[in-house]
């Protein structure tokens, strides 16, 4: 037998496969900068809005609950938390209701889906800063291009001005806030039905199922999941976002298109009330993590990942 | 066949009105770039113009200084995107390969920060830069970016990661590689398409980002491509909507046609584990 | 070439022990098959010893060395993977040369052993082709030759055929034999699939939830199986079991099932008076005779297969499968006899499952 060589020695870290403390080391320079990139805003939003701040950003001192009570008796807080509301409800609806068959018809073969698939994810492509530009151009009440079309195919007959009027801004707001939605909802539904089981259709099929019986007994229920992490996503997104409001309309007119993100960037930014808009992030911050957890709820129970033991 | 030429119609007829009201303001895109600066504010409007005045978008190029702005978008998406994939990629790794103690709580970690939004904690973030004195500064964007697309990044490598199967590792080691030298010669090669697929999403979400940039950045000098359209929109009596649409066609349609192009891996992405 | 030596080990998985203490010695030259049923723990074994998992206690031993906390890298295995693990950006020949490439062999060297390995395998033509653009079969046999060029201590297997069609297993089974025969690497191969254990093992070690049911070379285990788990393993179709009780008077012994039969046992068989007691008998054992000579079964079913006939038959209350190489005219409910040799009898004890051995 050859001479074989003498043993070497290893501390054994290398040992195994994947275990130990080297993935530690991994996560954790990332980890440091999300933690202290998120957790310090948080923390400081915290201090700041127990605290009396000046215009200019200086704490005053210990202020109890008093921002708080400010915000609460504030009108404008009211409706802004109502349009808030209404405003995800609406967005959040209506871009379910359009993706589901979108998203259905995509996942069928017919001429040009590529095409289609491409034009619908569009907007997602697309800053909404930038989505909003156009349409505030677009929604010109004496130039705008939609009211040349409009007035050239004879549905009005005068230009609308239609972010004039905070209803009808806010109505327009929501319909590009649903178009804008489409893309990343429809992408979900398209990932929960391409793990669609064929075979389920298929046997209904035998069994003579219509195309309606399989949308309803076997769709709709196996897509349930998907649809349940698209409404909580969206809520949480539509909920949080900026851009269109506030590029069309900057909450007005007078106020008449302020959601809860828009007035707080109006207190903060604008009106230099640092201690209510801290309040109001706080408030905002901890209806998130509502909706958050929920969201990891959702995921962590349709997470089939494969059985993991921690090894000691 | 012939069904699914019917398919085909009926689909693109029920789609149409879709399809229309997404191309429509790229059409007036378009269209008021190259628009002669006169024929702007015209009574009743119309769509037709008099001639293609490609000249507009040299103009605006001078007048808006959006060169600037291209250059502080490209620096600021850059830097942010090669931050989170330096960051993301040994955790991801870590993620997909090892067992470790509290795994299941950062898994939750990160569903939880891929939710935080930066307009919640934007009066905060504020405060964090005026306290670090990185206000006006590029690199306060650098930061936020890169620590608000970690999560998506690592959740989506992750994804990619787990397809690469470990035997092809466990086999290096056999055939005498290092841990290191697997890590190179075997999966890094393999996972280069997952890395630059993610790359270019987190850079894409970091060249549309608004809010944070509208809030850090205070000088125009500094201004990203979405703040200085913004900025040319906001508060003028007079909007020069010929250089603001031709600003929106320079920074979108390139991001546009490479979205189009990957959105096939987003989709792919998502069904391997991103909402899963 | 080395010997591997498995010392009581044990494998914990967080809180779950899934090998209980496995002693196996592999001498050099040998080749040990790791059969069982599926988590018995085979591969568990197997990557332990090729160090892609912690030995959670006891030792393995390539040749004279502890290998315990030596690195895979540095033990000096090559290792067949079950879905072969070819490096799929790299061709056939880089994927064979890349242990050679990382040992700093010269390039003429890794050439050659390439080239030979290639040729052995009947490579030749592929050698330029990813790893994609190969048939089942010939990545098979790529992730082979990449074990051969190695001249490695110790050859193991996981499983390495059972992604191939039952033809193309055949083949292989015999190439990697052959190759065996040729080189004499000590090799560890693992398999659930028991005739890929019967007809390739110099020794057939059984396992089952992670501990070892029997060692042996095959013909051993299949004659005198220690155990019903080993005596229902092996073989196929497998062996019948007939239980019932062990009766004993004036020296002879027979056997009482449920409904009343009474089978003779051999008269020194190692049984008591009333003890649970389990018959095996192949069912290449069982013939048809004159009904005077054996016992009645009743046909039940009969499966022609070409080679042979197996016959399932109600005997004794228990059904009873029997293989025939004569295409006998039977048809269901027939009344027929049947017997067998009194030493082909397998006794094993009802409670415990463990071999009853005669004097
Ligand atoms: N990483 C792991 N973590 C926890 N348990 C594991 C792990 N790997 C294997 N096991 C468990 O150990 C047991 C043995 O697994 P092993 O893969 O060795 O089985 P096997 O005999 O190779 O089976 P098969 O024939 O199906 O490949 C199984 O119960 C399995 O669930
Ligand atoms: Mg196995």
């Amino acid at each position: 037998m050859p001479a074989l060589p003498a043993p070497n020695v290893h501390d054994g870290s290398e040992m195994t496969s994947f275990s130990g403390l080297k993935p530690l080391a991994m996560i954790l320079p990332g980890l440091f900068l999300a933690m202290f990139i998120i957790g310090y805003p948080v923390a400081d939003l915290a201090y700041t809005s127990l605290q009396e701040v000046s215009r200019f950003g200086k704490l005053q001192g210990f202020a109890g609950f008093a921002n708080f009570a400010e915000v609460f008796s504030d009108p404008l807080f009211w409706s802004s938390l109502y349009r808030t509301a209404i405003w995800t409800v609406c967005v959040v609806a209506g871009t379910l209701l359009l993706s589901l068959p979108i998203a259905i018809m995509l996942n069928e073969d017919f001429y040009g889906r590529g095409l289609a698939r491409v034009i619908i994810m569009l907007p997602w492509a697309i800053s909404l800063t930038m989505t909003a530009v156009v349409w505030r151009w677009t929604l010109n009440g004496r130039s705008g291009l939609l009211n040349a079309t409009l007035m050239d195919v004879g549905i009005i007959a005068e230009p609308i001005e239609w972010l004039a009027e905070a209803q009808l801004a806010f109505t327009v707001e929501i319909l590009v806030g649903i178009l804008v939605s489409i893309p990343f909802t429809t992408t979900i539904f398209l990932g929960g039905l391409s793990s669609m089981p064929q075979e389920s259709y298929e046997a209904s099929m035998v069994d003579g199922a219509t195309r309606w019986d399989q949308f309803i007994h076997i769709t709709l229920p196996l897509m349930k999941p998907f649809i349940n992490i698209a409404i909580v996503l969206n809520v949480i997104y539509v909920f949080n976002s900026l851009p269109i409001i506030w590029v069309m309309t900057e909450g007005g007119p007078a106020n008449g298109t302020d959601i809860l993100v828009t007035y707080l960037y109006k207190l903060a930014f604008r009106f230099g009330q640092l201690g209510k808009a801290a309040a109001i992030s706080l408030i905002m911050f901890g209806v998130l993590l509502a909706f958050t957890i929920l969201y990891v709820m959702l995921v962590s129970r349709g997470d089939r990942q494969p059985e993991e033991v921690e090894e000691g | 066949m012939q069904s699914k030429l019917i398919r085909s119609i009926v689909y693109w007829v029920i789609l149409s009105p879709l399809v229309v009201v997404i191309l429509f303001p790229f059409g007036v895109m378009f269209v008021t770039a190259v628009r002669p600066r006169d024929e702007l504010f015209v009574f009743p409007p119309t769509w037709w113009f008099s001639e293609f005045r490609w000249g507009n978008f040299a103009e605006m190029w001078v007048k808006t200084s959006f060169g600037q702005a291209l250059l502080n978008s490209v620096y600021v998406s850059v830097m942010s995107t090669l931050l989170a994939l330096a960051l993301s990629i040994p955790a991801a790794y870590a993620l997909s390969r090892y067992r470790f103690p509290g795994k299941g709580a950062y898994r939750t970690f990160l569903l939880m920060t891929q939710m935080m939004s930066p307009i919640v904690l934007v009066l905060g973030l504020f405060r964090l830069m005026v306290a670090l004195g990185m206000v006006n500064n590029l690199n306060s964007l650098v930061l936020t970016y890169a620590a608000f697309n970690m999560a998506f990044t690592i959740w989506m490598l992750q994804s990619y990661f787990n397809t690469i199967p470990r035997d092809l590792e466990e086999a290096a080691w056999i055939d005498g590689a290092t841990h290191f030298s697997s890590l190179i010669r075997i999966f890094l090669p393999l996972a280069v398409p997952a890395m630059a697929v993610t790359g270019i999403f987190s850079f894409i979400n970091a060249w549309n980002e608004f809010v944070l940039a509208l809030t850090m950045i205070r000088s125009s000098d500094d201004f990203t491509l979405p703040v200085q359209i913004y900025s040319q929109v906001a508060g003028r009596y007079q909007v020069e909507w010929h250089h603001v649409m031709a600003g929106t066609v320079l920074a979108t349609v390139p991001v546009a046609i490479v979205f189009s192009w990957l959105q096939k891996y987003l989709i792919r992405g998502m069904a391997l584990g991103a909402v899963k | 070439m080395a010997s591997v030596t498995i010392r009581n080990v044990e494998k914990v998985f967080g809180s779950i022990k899934v090998i209980h203490g496995v002693d196996i010695e592999v001498a050099e030259h040998e080749f040990v098959v790791l059969v069982g049923p599926s988590g018995c723990g085979k591969s568990t074994l197997l990557r332990m010893i090729a160090g892609l998992e912690t030995i959670s206690s006891g030792d393995i031993m390539i040749g004279e060395r502890v290998v315990n906390k030596v690195p895979a890298r540095d033990r000096d295995i090559a290792m067949v993977f079950q879905n072969y693990a070819l490096y799929p950006h790299m061709n056939i020949f880089d994927n064979m040369g890349f242990s050679l490439k990382l040992r700093k062999r010269p390039k003429s060297e890794i050439d050659r052993k390439v080239m030979e390995a290639a040729e052995t395998l009947n490579l030749r033509p592929y050698l330029q082709r990813s790893p994609a653009q190969l048939s089942g079969g010939q990545r098979q046999r790529v992730a082979m030759g990449r074990a051969l060029v190695r001249d490695a201590q110790v050859f193991l297997f996981d499983e390495p055929l059972s992604n191939l069609d039952a033809k193309l297993r055949v083949t292989m089974r015999t190439e990697i034999k052959a190759l065996h025969q040729r080189l004499k690497t000590t090799s560890v191969y693992v398999t659930h699939d028991q005739i890929e254990a019967m007809t390739m093992a110099d020794r057939i070690v059984v396992m089952r939830d992670g501990r070892v049911e029997q060692v042996g070379a095959p013909l051993e285990l299949y004659d005198r199986p220690g155990n019903l788990f080993v005596a229902d393993f092996l073989g196929s179709p497998s062996m019948n079991f007939i239980e019932g009780n062990a009766r004993r008077s004036d020296g002879a012994a027979l056997l009482e099932t449920a409904n009343g039969s009474q089978i003779p046992l051999p008269e020194n068989a190692p049984v008591v008076d009333g003890q649970p007691v389990v018959l095996g008998l192949r069912p290449e054992h069982l013939s048809l005779t004159d009904p005077e000579e054996g016992f009645a079964a009743t046909v039940k079913v009969v499966e022609p297969t070409g080679a042979n006939v197996e016959v399932f038959f109600d005997f004794a209350g228990q059904e009873v499968c029997a293989v025939f190489n004569e295409r006998y005219p039977l048809v269901a409910g027939q009344k027929m006899a049947i017997s067998w040799l009194p030493d082909k009898v397998h006794l094993f004890d009802g409670v415990s499952g463990q071999r009853l051995e005669s004097e």
